[in-house]
């Protein structure tokens, strides 16, 4: 099969998992038991807000419910929320007050961002580790390596960011081990927040940064972009380099905690994988030939066992995305994880169709590349 | 050996679909066995030779009913084996693997193993079955206390025996080998070649034996029928297909037969190219269109159904590979082609 | 008909095979054994899962503080406090007591006693008692606003610690009516544990903001833990394990669809399907499932495991040649399911049910009818390979007589005996319902809820896992072998395909218990798992949200203990993967 028959043919197979992830949200919505109609008007549904025609009164409830559209059949409101998805139209959301794709579209590059940012910390440290640790096999080193590698993965993701907090984001005063030199609250990093707060100012209750003409990620508007509400922030703190550097600063704990297990993983299987290439002719042809060991392993070995470890890849952003809802609720990011918990707990369901739908597209589009990358370093790949 | 037919096999194909393309559609297919005609008589032991690749374990699987046929028809005994019911197919005919250890599931006995025909089949259970397996056991010169023993505790030709005892357990009529000795050591392989040969004396045996041990073969069977790309290219008895092969394809195989006077001249035959792919072969003659022989073309309309030469020698004809018998056939078929056809300056 | 001496021989085999196959698997065990202690990390983990699964069986024992001291606490909710609140580990305050004494009352019968005493308990027979406890120093007495009083106005009987002696200033202060605060270190050997040395009895692991033991909430959550973790890793494995090797088995449409619908479950991060799950099951009370459900599922779960056995030793070996015998063979598989629909559903119409099983409400009635159904299944499934085979109605009755081979009792060791075993026994359990439901889990708490969405979540994972392993063993040669011998597809499956598929399972299964401790935690760290106030190691950790910086212990040790547990399950499916590698067999 050549690559563009195999790029069009996996597209074709999202299109059904698409659509079944739209089947899947819709009717867990409509799976919620409670009434949104309902939550919407609290104590006030007996409230006569209008009359009918006829003279029929018409409560709160009722006008909420026909506003949402629950009147109807399900097959009715799924055929709505169809063609509304497609018109752009996702809703509004109960307790942000906003369009769910505003909300989305807000939340989306904050996860991203992190999401990015932690595996670019766990994979260099994880096949690093992985490396050094097949290398040295059997060896103190390698029996620590592995330990650490099931470790990693076992370590519930939101205590390990609390201890995170605990000790790099305190001074030795409060049980850290960091002097203050940057940040809040005497520490290395900043435990709370996407920002220190002096760079943040609310809108509507959610905590916005740069509310116009930004891409959303955080890290890059804070460098290229300049609001006039931006004036608002004193004159000292309004370099790009601080902004900047607050931004990074700000990403480093949940990074770390979201990149672990990760890396965990990742050791485990770069040990594997290089082992199984260690025992390969052509490892042994090239130290018979007499190359360095060095130039040995890295050349030869690792090229050769770093492919199968990109399947990894799909695996990593599936769980980054998981745990994001972790770490963003720890460390306060307004993600699509926040989102979720958020709209979940206050069965806030608009919310929670559009914060799946999102994540899943973000994952299955994450998976294809990954696929399609494999598959451009393996041909045999495309062959199945 | 009677003369009554046990199984006639008649324009047999086997086409394996391949999957491709953005919607896996069907476009290609591997034609593993592609029009075969053979008789087997009962009580004969018929041999079938080719390289590795040529389609004689589809063709095999096949004929047992293991795999659906694409086209043409088996008949066992005169019926049509489709028409059997799957029941009697395996108590008449059985098969024995070509990898003894494979074909053995590794966490059951060798009684389970061996006696499970007779279970699934209702035929015996409890302490009966246990005294049919020490007969079986028996039978194949294997002892009474490996019962209760495993697969990996054997060796390669011991298993070969537990799996022949397992193709017995049901007394079955026809027995298809499935390269029962090439995972074997040479010594191992007379063993179980003797052994084979001793029990389809003593029982009436009909044995279909697939090698690609020209060597083997000739020892085992009274007949021989030599595949290459899914087609039969040549069936004789078996020293008459040693002595006097009439097809290129033949000629080649036994030339590369090794001798075992170390002395003697090396005189095989070598072939250039490679084995062409089952799938879209060639059209004529296959093993013409790999010697790239000038002639190749000319046996693209000809009919390359066996003829048969001399009693009971059948040879595919065709103009690269058995020149004299296909100039032969193109003048009985079409004088005025085949005239026109050799007249004709390239 | 057979009489039991016939069966002498029969017995004596089985037996043999058993003891053999009971050999077997001792040297199988043995050799993994040797395989497994290699590694110094598994045997770790090893330790570290029967150390927290024998903390999890007697918290009971060990635990200072429990769950029942008040009436009003389940094994879940804890409701009473323990001063003092907050303190770390070993603090001494640990040891205080602050008990609280009326004096208006005590003036007028010029009572000068008090006795020191516990808070209330609850006893073996649920009744409050409390505790005497013996005094060592009084630390401070306080009114009723919290204002420090002189600590002369008590004092300790010299006679008997448990005694207060309160002084007339005391109890003849009209201003101290409302009472006053007495707070005293007590000897509190009582609570000493054989294994704890002295003083380190009480806050091991600190107190919580209520006042909690947090050691004894560890040991509890424990359980919490344990349970989902083996609930929820048991229940994905089987149904995964039956969607997969039917995908695998039949492959073709079957396994498009299925693989089709599990990519949806794949397609949207675990965590984030769990929560919706756990939403969407918020109002659901009690897991509940119709009578005549309960009934047919174990029903048709037997039909369905002797269908493939009846299909293939009856209807398929003797393909009639006959023309309309041949369209009933075409589409035997719909018309024999029809046929079971009718049985049971149209012999004994679906209305009628409730009628059927209420008979005089009685639970035996119920029972009785269920049971008779799943004997007569039982019965057919049970009977003789031979008399199936011989599929004729002359002779039928004696065939059907001696088929049942009771002279060889052994004979009825198989899966098919348990299934039916398993059925009864679930029928038993849950029978117990009035109407025409059966309940099966009564308190569908929230614990509840996340296992389900757990299970719901996990499943399609390894239905993918053993999808892949069937078609690996599926292809092998001696599943072609054991074809070519006319084995039906059950057996094939059963006994040639699954028992060589099971070693990564068991090693998913393992890691799986860990996976699931940890999403609990997860959810229920993010207040959509257990209720607040749980001994459960999530809610603990993020109960310790508002002020670790400051109290650090209060979500160290939950979290070690997650941690440590994943750690030990881990590590231990790590040695089991080791054991199954064909690489390391001998």
């Amino acid at each position: 099969m050549k690559l563009h028959e195999f790029v069009v043919r996996r597209l074709l197979l999202l299109i059904p998992v698409i659509v079944g992830v739209v089947i899947f949200t819709f009717s867990v919505a409509h799976l919620i038991p409670a009434d949104p109609a309902a939550t919407q008007c609290g104590d006030k549904c007996g409230i006569i807000i209008d009359y009918t025609d006829d003279g029929e009164p018409i409560t709160a409830y009722q006008a909420n419910r026909e506003r949402l559209g629950m009147n109807e059949g399900v097959d009715v409101q799924f055929k709505k929320y169809v063609t509304r998805l497609f018109e752009g139209d996702w809703g509004e959301s109960e307790t942000y007050n906003r369009p769910v794709l505003d909300v989305v579209k807000d939340a989306a590059p904050i996860t991203l961002e992190m999401s990015f940012f932690a595996l670019m910390i766990a994979y260099p440290v994880g096949i690093t580790l992985g490396i050094l640790s097949a290398v040295r096999q059997d060896k103190m080193f390698d029996h620590v390596m592995r330990f650490f590698g099931i470790a990693f993965v076992s370590l519930p993701i939101f205590w390990f960011a609390m201890m995170l907090q605990l000790y790099f984001a305190t001074g030795s005063a409060m049980g850290g081990v960091c002097d203050p030199i940057f940040g809040t609250d005497g520490g290395c990093f900043p435990v709370y927040g996407r920002h220190d707060t002096g760079f943040t100012y609310p809108e509507d209750g959610f905590v916005w940064f740069f509310p116009e003409g930004g891409t959303g990620f955080h890290l890059v508007d804070s460098w290229f972009v300049s609001d006039a509400k931006l004036s608002t922030i004193p004159d000292e703190w309004n370099t790009r380099w601080l902004l900047f550097k607050d931004t990074l600063l700000h990403l480093a704990l949940p990074c770390i905690a979201l990149g672990v297990s990760s890396a965990g993983s990742l050791l485990r299987y770069m040990r594997a994988s290089l082992l199984e290439v260690l025992h390969e002719d052509y490892v042994r042809t090239a130290r018979a030939k007499g190359l360095a060991e060095s130039r040995v392993i890295l050349v030869h070995a690792c090229r050769n066992a770093l492919v199968p470890i990109v399947t990894i890849l799909g695996f990593s952003i599936g769980g980054a995305i998981g745990g994001a809802v972790l770490t963003e609720t720890i460390f306060a990011f307004n993600g699509m994880g926040r989102v979720a918990v958020t709209s979940i707990t206050s069965i806030d369901y608009t919310v929670i169709m559009g914060v799946t739908l999102v994540t899943s597209i973000i994952f299955l589009l994450s998976n294809l590349i990954v696929d399609i990358t494999y598959a451009i370093i393996d041909p045999r790949v495309r062959l199945e | 050996m009677s003369d009554e037919l046990l199984l006639e096999i008649t324009n047999l194909k086997k086409w394996f679909p391949i999957k491709e393309g953005l919607l896996s559609q069907t476009r290609r297919y591997v034609r593993a066995v592609d029009g075969v005609s053979l008789n087997v008589t009962r009580g004969e032991t018929l041999g079938i030779v080719g390289e590795s690749g040529c389609g004689k374990t589809t063709l095999g699987r096949v004929l047992m009913g293991l795999i659906p046929i694409t086209s043409g028809s088996v008949r066992y005994s005169g019926e049509d084996i489709r028409k059997i019911p799957n029941k009697e197919i395996r108590r008449k005919m059985q098969i024995v693997f070509q990898d003894p250890g494979g074909s053995m599931n590794p966490r059951m006995s060798v009684r389970s193993i061996v006696g499970e025909p007779l279970l699934v089949n209702g035929i015996s259970d409890g302490v009966d079955l246990t005294h049919k397996v020490e007969e079986l056991l028996d039978s194949v010169g294997l002892k009474r206390e490996h019962m209760t023993r495993f697969p990996h505790e054997f060796s390669g030709g011991q298993k070969q025996r537990i799996a022949l005892a397992r193709a017995l357990s049901l007394n079955p009529e026809f027995i298809l080998l499935d390269e029962p000795t090439s995972a074997l050591d040479v010594s191992v392989q007379a063993q179980v070649l003797n052994l084979l040969q001793s029990i389809q004396r003593s029982m009436n045996l009909t044995f279909v034996f697939i090698s690609h041990d020209l060597a083997v073969v000739r020892h085992i069977s009274d007949r021989v029928a030599v595949m290459y790309l899914g087609k039969i290219v040549e069936l004789a008895d078996a020293d008459e297909i040693y002595r006097n092969p009439r097809h290129a394809y033949t000629k080649v195989l036994i030339s590369a037969i090794p001798k075992p006077d170390p002395s003697a001249k090396r005189d095989s035959i070598l072939v250039e190219g490679d084995v062409p792919s089952p799938i879209d072969p060639p059209p004529g003659c296959a093993f013409g269109h790999r010697l790239q022989h000038p002639e190749w073309e000319k046996s693209v309309d000809m009919d390359l159904s066996l003829r048969e030469v001399s009693p009971g020698h059948w040879v595919q004809p065709c103009p690269c590979c058995t020149k004299d018998l296909s100039d032969q056939v193109i003048e009985e078929l079409d004088p005025i082609q085949s005239k026109g056809s050799s007249e004709t300056p390239e | 008909m057979r009489s039991w001496d016939d069966g002498k021989g029969d017995r004596k085999e089985s037996l043999r095979r058993l003891r053999q196959a009971l050999s077997q698997s001792r040297s199988d065990l043995w050799r993994g054994w040797k395989v497994y202690r290699r590694s110094l990390l598994a045997v770790a983990g090893l330790i570290m899962v029967i150390f927290v699964t024998t903390i999890s069986i007697f918290a009971d024992e060990i635990a200072v503080e429990h769950p029942y001291r008040n009436l009003q606490d389940t094994e879940d909710e804890w409701v009473i406090d323990w001063e003092p609140r907050m303190k770390e580990p070993r603090s001494e305050e640990c040891d205080w007591h602050e008990q609280k004494i009326i004096t208006n009352t005590r003036s007028k019968f010029f009572l000068e006693e008090v006795v020191a005493e516990s808070h209330n308990k609850v006893g073996e027979d649920n009744r409050y008692y409390k505790d005497t406890l013996s005094v060592i120093r009084i630390i401070k007495i306080e009114d009723s606003k919290g204002y420090d009083l002189n600590s002369s106005l008590l004092y300790i009987d010299p006679a008997n610690s448990s005694i207060l002696i309160l002084t007339p200033e005391l109890y003849n202060n009209s201003t101290l009516n409302l009472g006053v605060w007495v707070t005293y270190e007590f000897n509190n050997e009582a609570m000493h544990h054989s294994w704890l040395p002295d003083g380190y009895d009480v806050c091991i692991f600190g107190t919580t903001d209520t006042g909690q033991d947090l050691f004894s909430k560890v040991l509890y959550g424990s359980r919490v833990s344990l349970k989902i973790g083996f609930t929820v890793a048991t229940l994905t494995v089987t149904i995964g394990t039956i969607v997969g090797s039917i995908s695998g088995y039949y492959g073709g449409r079957v396994d498009e669809v299925i693989m089709r619908f599990c990519d949806i479950f794949f397609a949207v991060p675990g965590l984030i399907l769990a929560m919706a799950f756990v939403a969407a099951l918020g109002s659901v009370m009690s897991l509940t499932i119709p009578v005549w459900f309960g009934v047919l599922v174990p029903i048709l779960f037997l039909v369905t495991v002797t269908q493939s056995y009846l299909l293939s030793t009856v209807l398929d070996g003797d393909r009639i040649s006959d023309r309309t015998m041949n369209i009933v063979m075409q589409y035997r598989g719909p018309l024999l399911s029809l046929l079971c629909f009718f049985f049971f559903v149209g012999l004994l119409p679906a209305p009628a049910w409730p009628e059927f099983f209420g008979i005089s409400e009685s639970l035996g009635w119920r029972l009785g009818a269920a049971l008779g159904i799943i004997v007569v299944i039982g019965a057919i499934t049970l009977a003789d390979r031979k008399f199936i085979q011989n599929w004729d109605f002359e002779g039928a009755s004696e065939r059907l007589a001696d088929s049942f081979d009771w002279t060889n009792p052994l004979r009825y060791l198989s899966i098919r005996t348990l299934a039916i075993f398993v059925a009864i026994v679930v029928l038993f359990r849950f029978s117990n319902g009035s109407g025409d439901e059966i309940v099966l889990i009564k308190d569908f708490d929230r614990l509840w809820k996340i296992q389900a969405a757990l299970i719901i979540t996990g499943w399609p994972g390894y239905a993918r896992l053993i999808r892949g392993q069937v078609l690996y063993v599926k292809e092998m040669n001696f599943v072609e072998a054991a074809r070519s011998v006319g084995a039906p597809p059950g057996r094939i499956m059963f006994r040639h395909i699954l028992p060589n598929a099971w070693a990564p399972l068991l090693v998913a299964f393992t890691l799986d218990i860990g996976g699931t401790i940890l999403s609990a935690s997860g959810l229920s760290f993010i207040g959509l798992g257990a209720n607040p106030g749980t001994a459960e190691w999530g809610i603990l950790v993020s109960e310790s949200r508002d002020d670790f910086l400051y109290h650090p212990h209060l979500m160290l040790y939950p979290g070690l203990a997650i941690a440590a547990t994943v750690l030990g399950f881990n590590l231990l499916g790590d040695g089991i993967r080791d054991v199954a590698d064909p690489k390391n067999r001998r």
